[in-house]
């Protein structure tokens, strides 16, 4: 008798739970109204009218499911706040925000794998190659063509980076390069003159000289083996890292071998060093502490130094040009809608306001990003703030950061070349023919 | 049906209806995993487009390609040498000491298990910070007159150890805690008698103590090679398998490639998964024949 109940209780409380997680289902309200009204007419009929008068019916409200990373919670608000003057302009359409707070990446590909991914989200143009190919994305140019809202609006280099094969999928929102940050304090010490925009790779070599002090731990000039710092070296040289149409890679051509042996020799000469060398995990903290005297970094340090190092006074120029010209990477994030997007009208109206000028505007004058559209390119926010202006104009020369399908593996083998000349002294050009090699193989896998 | 044939119903229905949530759990979260992950071992999957057959090519692959012949396997195979036998030796002498009469020994015992429940990604960042270039390690080495300017986790040849002495010094705890209970078991009297007998200390540790902690010996060595095995969390924390894949371990890689790919690579993924289960299975099988000869 006492088993039985336990079995009967065991199995409602197993009913309970598949109840409670059962998933809601939402209300829809709509309004009809019908009015009869009765006619007498002189005649011997009775004619009956019925007058149908539909009141108001409001439009149903569409339910846009919007994703991305959050860098910081400020940003996070910032969003939030965009959000909701859109929703006060559209009040149709809602938007529900479910950031994604890490690991942003493998949560993405299981969510679009299983095809529950939200209908607005982030893509990386690291990564858009890959979701490109695999078509998980819709091609926004009928949208486009909707609203009015041209690719000619937005920065070239930015929305070229997003379109495949002659389509565009995603609409860049923001976008950052790397510019030359200098310590104006160390500088002046030596008595140097601080860089400008015209510095050569001869002038960058000279001032690293001049500000090192190996014996006190500073360095004129941070070296990390980075995939995302080297490759504007070997633009700068005239080269590439992979084929234009990214089936081989260009590691061991001359180019990309001379300008390792240029970004190497600062730290075997002396004059430059990687973060460990110093005690920290990467370049900006070095920067910020006052052992590296330039860096190669991007627009998130000069959050990052006002934050964490606001007595360190800096400068920014363009990165040095090399013996073939200037070189730069654009680091990009767009946002794109997903094939599997119920209400693509709808999405397209929050990814329009929040990457319309309006949106941009707000969004440049708190200084957590850079717009994508051309029109903003003489907003006064930038004779205030030259560094960004700095930044911004990196775009108009800069390469996108992305290396096709196989991305990652080009990253690695490049990271690891420049550490195999650091770590275990071997020549730039056995460290690169070794990573093209292993790359040649990973390409016919 | 007789009286006895519904009670024995009742009860294998009270049974299941008990083990149902697990069951569920564990069939739709462990056996269909694993079946699935066999599976997929067999294909080339990329997560968007359908698992396309390949046959054996993975596993043949993963035997040729470098990055695991020449560095996930080697790593692992060190891992594991190195961390099993300091851990549960280290731990049995510590248990050995804090079971004895001295004084403060609930304090010691709560000291020594601290590390065991501390999470292990807070571990390993503290302990970047303390083996970095400029951290307390190197300055207390330099106290001691010992070379103290090592790059303990960017040097090929100290990251591993680095990462091995984290892993020892937060697992002492949790086997410590297990050779403490049975050290508990011992009844005194066989102490006694060996004391009789005049026994050293050291003797008596090394004749009465070990043999009779056989079975809680056993099983710090299994679990230990179990999670030796498949050591992730302080590679992910630390070093990403680097410099140069010097700390790249095979559950590492099973991520790398799945997940750190631009183009994931789950079905080579899952082959090295597999790989690495048959790894451990058959190094549990030779250390159970090992504990069973000698008995």
């Amino acid at each position: 008798m006492r088993s039985k109940l336990l079995a009967v209780v065991a199995l409602l409380a197993l009913v309970a739970m598949a109840v409670a997680c059962a998933p809601p289902t939402p209300e829809k309200v709509v309004e009809t109204v019908v009015v009869t009204k009765e006619v007498p007419v002189e005649v011997t009929k009775i004619v009956e009218v019925t007058k149908e008068v539909v009141k108001e019916v409001e439009k149903p409200r569409v339910e846009v499911r919007l994703s991305g990373w959050t860098a910081s919670p400020e940003e996070e608000n910032l969003l939030r706040a965009s959000l909701y003057e859109f929703s006060l302009q559209h009040p149709d359409i809602v938007v529900k925000y479910e950031p994604i707070t890490e690991a942003y990446w493998d949560k993405m590909l299981t969510m679009v794998s299983a095809g529950t991914e939200p209908d607005i989200y982030y893509m990386d143009i690291f990564q858009f190659p890959f979701y490109a190919s695999k078509g998980v994305m819709l091609p926004l140019d009928d949208l486009m063509a909707k609203t009015g809202t041209k690719r000619e609006d937005f920065i070239d280099t930015l929305i070229d980076a997003f379109t495949w094969e002659g389509k565009t999928y995603g609409i860049p929102k923001d976008f950052n390069t790397l510019a030359l940050f200098y310590n104006k304090k160390m500088f002046a010490d030596a008595g140097l003159a601080e860089p400008t925009d015209d510095w050569t790779w001869d002038d960058l070599k000279a001032a690293a000289k001049a500000l090192s002090k190996p014996e006190e731990n500073i360095y004129g000039f941070g070296v990390p083996p980075d995939p995302g710092r080297f490759p504007i070296f070997v633009f700068q040289n005239g080269g590439h890292i992979m084929t234009e149409d990214f089936s081989d890679t260009l590691l061991d051509s001359p180019e990309v071998i001379e300008a390792a042996e240029f970004y190497t020799s600062f730290r075997k000469e002396g004059i430059g060093a990687i973060p460990a060398d110093v005690g920290v995990g990467w370049q900006g903290e070095a920067f910020g502490k006052g052992d590296f005297a330039m860096v190669l970094e991007g627009g998130w340090l000069i959050p990052y130094l006002t934050k964490q190092f606001p007595d360190t006074e800096f400068g920014a120029v363009m990165p040095p040009a090399g013996p073939k010209g200037e070189g730069n990477l654009i680091f990009t994030v767009a946002y794109v809608i997903s094939k599997n997007c119920k209400n693509p009208e709808a999405a397209w109206e929050v990814i329009n306001y929040l990457t319309g000028i309006e949106n941009q505007t707000t969004v440049l004058r708190t200084g957590f990003a850079l717009p994508s559209r051309k029109a903003l390119l003489d907003d006064p926010y930038f004779d205030e703030h030259p560094v960004s202006a700095t930044i911004f104009r990196g775009a108009e020369i800069g390469t996108p950061f992305m290396w096709g399908l196989h991305g990652s593996d080009v990253n690695e083998q490049m990271a690891k070349a420049l550490e195999r000349v650091y770590l275990e002294g071997v020549s730039c050009e056995e460290a690169f023919k070794e990573a093209a090699k292993n790359l040649r193989e990973i390409f016919k896998e | 049906m007789s009286m006895r044939m519904r009670r024995q119903l009742s009860e294998w229905l009270t049974a299941y209806v008990f083990l149902s949530p697990y069951l569920f759990t564990f069939g739709v979260f462990t056996v269909f995993a694993v079946c699935r992950a066999f599976y997929l071992s067999f294909t080339k999957y990329d997560l968007f487009s359908p698992p396309q057959w390949v046959g054996l090519k993975n596993y043949i692959l993963l035997f040729r390609k470098e990055e695991f012949i020449k560095h996930a396997l080697p790593n692992t195979l060190k891992y594991v040498a190195g961390v099993v036998p300091t851990q549960t030796i280290i731990s049995l002498i510590v248990a050995f000491a804090l079971d004895q009469e001295i004084k403060f020994r609930r304090f010691f015992r709560t000291f020594f298990y601290v590390p065991s429940v501390t999470s292990s990604v807070v571990i390993s960042l503290i302990f970047m910070w303390l083996f970095s270039k400029v951290g307390a390690v190197n300055y207390i080495l330099g106290m001691l007159g010992l070379p103290s300017d090592i790059n303990w986790l960017t040097s090929t040849t100290w990251a591993l150890p680095t990462i091995m002495m984290v892993n020892i010094w937060s697992t002492i705890g949790t086997m410590m805690l297990i050779f403490l209970a049975a050290l508990q078991d011992i009844p005194t009297e066989y102490y006694e008698a060996a004391m009789i007998d005049g026994a050293s200390r050291f003797q008596i540790f090394l004749h009465v103590t070990i043999p009779l902690l056989r079975p809680a010996i056993f099983f710090v060595v299994t679990m230990g090679l179990i999670g030796c095995f498949q050591v992730f969390d302080q590679i992910y924390v630390m070093t990403a398998g680097g410099p140069l894949d010097s700390t790249l371990t095979i559950a590492y890689l099973v991520y790398k490639a799945a997940f750190r790919s631009t183009t994931p690579r789950v079905g080579y993924a899952s082959a090295v998964a597999f790989v690495l289960a048959v790894m451990i299975f058959i190094s549990t099988m030779i250390q159970r024949r090992i504990i069973e000869a000698e008995e």
